[in-house]
């Protein structure tokens, strides 16, 4: 069970992307959805998952199969950031109305629920994950809120540009193994 | 008779303690921070950056140290070694409130006479060293050095290094101060090394009679 985490600046430049594959037993909840269409269906749904991200035959065989899903890292890039990308209108659209820092799921496409969290300064954290797990990812995003903003502190960091720092990566990854 | 040790932790406290303005941490880092990051683009040589630094400590140390002597009221340290423990304890306790850890050193030249304590070779020959270790640097809250800047050498706190030679120039010691170690740099300590170079003469200003 994977998730992506993006963080963006106030004017949607990506800084920072990590996957993080999650060790942790997944509670298998089929969508709603699933469970009321016939089986046919939810593979042709599946099957337009696939078809999107361009994978092989041997992949599409496998996902219709179903069980553990690894989402591979190349071929399914793009879904995520596509999904990732449509769920900023959304995001936008509830941060007007909402004062939270921590939008819940904001988005819902297949099987991944996008959560958001809009910092103070208008940073925009999102997740794509499958499974949920409310508490757990909102105190990883407030971890993930404090590590960015020690590195908004580092003098040599310039505001707004993509987060090359290791030690940031590093943490995030602990934290991330930690609560997801 | 000698101050202790503890004494000049004491003294260091007390200082610290009846400081009526202190200044934030972090806004003293951010500061500081900005104006070498500010440095770094203005020189973009890093050699140059660390001259820069120790400059402007020198003209910060030749000022602090009237600041110092005033509030104080420490005399005339016995020896080189003294010298290393006031400013371990009492300058940068008072200024910064933290205590690096002082290790002394020195040329082995023949023990000076008189000395019953002879726990340091030739404590007052030009030659004697200290060595602070600093086992925090408010100055380096945050920072994280990006590669071009570990390979350039540049000693972020270089400040530090300026600060004591203009202050110990002002009491007539001639020192050079250099950063050994830096944990910024990924070393495991963060090290100064104090070498005197000689005691300057009291020069009596022109036209004095």
């Amino acid at each position: 069970m994977s998730h992506h985490l993006f963080l963006l600046s106030p004017s949607d430049t990506p800084l920072y992307e990590l996957t993080h594959y999650s060790s942790k037993p997944v509670q298998t909840t089929t969508s709603p959805l699933a469970s009321n269409l016939p089986s046919w269906s939810t593979s042709a749904f599946a099957g337009t998952l696939t078809a999107l991200s361009g994978a092989s035959s041997a992949t599409q065989a496998h996902h219709i199969q179903g069980g553990p899903v690894r989402m591979g890292g190349g071929k399914d890039r793009h879904v995520i950031q596509m999904i990732a990308n449509a769920s900023l209108d959304v995001i936008e659209e509830v941060m007007r109305k909402e004062n939270a820092m921590y939008l819940k799921s904001v988005d819902k496409f297949n099987e991944w629920t996008v959560s958001a969290f809009i910092t103070p300064g208008n940073m925009k954290f999102v997740l794509l994950h499958e499974s949920r797990n409310d508490d757990g990812i909102k105190a990883f995003f407030v971890d993930v809120w404090e590590l960015y903003v020690k590195t908004m502190l580092n003098p040599f960091h310039t505001a707004h540009t993509p987060i090359r720092s290791p030690v940031f990566d590093a943490r995030v990854r602990a934290s991330a193994k930690k609560y997801l | 008779m000698a101050t202790t040790s503890k004494q000049y932790k004491v003294i260091g406290e007390e200082l610290w303690k009846g400081r009526a303005e202190k200044t934030n941490a972090e806004l003293f880092a951010l500061t500081y921070g900005a104006l070498v990051v500010q440095l770094i683009q203005d020189y973009e040589d890093y050699e140059e950056v660390n001259k820069q630094l120790e400059k402007m400590g020198y003209n910060i140390g030749t000022r602090l140290i009237e600041d110092f002597l005033a509030r104080s009221n420490i005399g005339r340290c016995v020896d080189f070694r003294e010298t290393g423990e006031v400013v371990a304890k009492v300058g940068f306790k008072s200024f910064l409130n933290i205590t690096p850890s002082v290790t002394h050193g020195g040329l082995p030249i023949a023990a000076s006479p008189t000395r019953s304590s002879t726990a340091s070779p030739a404590p007052t020959i030009p030659g004697a060293t200290f060595t602070l270790t600093l086992d925090e640097n408010p100055l380096a809250e945050f920072v994280e050095l990006p590669e071009e800047a570990l390979e350039g050498g540049l000693w972020f706190s270089n400040i530090l290094c300026g600060v004591l030679r203009g202050a110990l120039e002002m009491i007539q010691m001639q020192v050079t101060a250099t950063f050994i170690s830096d944990v910024l740099r990924g070393d495991e300590t963060t090290e100064i090394k104090v070498t005197l170079v000689k005691y300057l003469e009291e020069e009596v200003p022109v036209g004095d009679d």
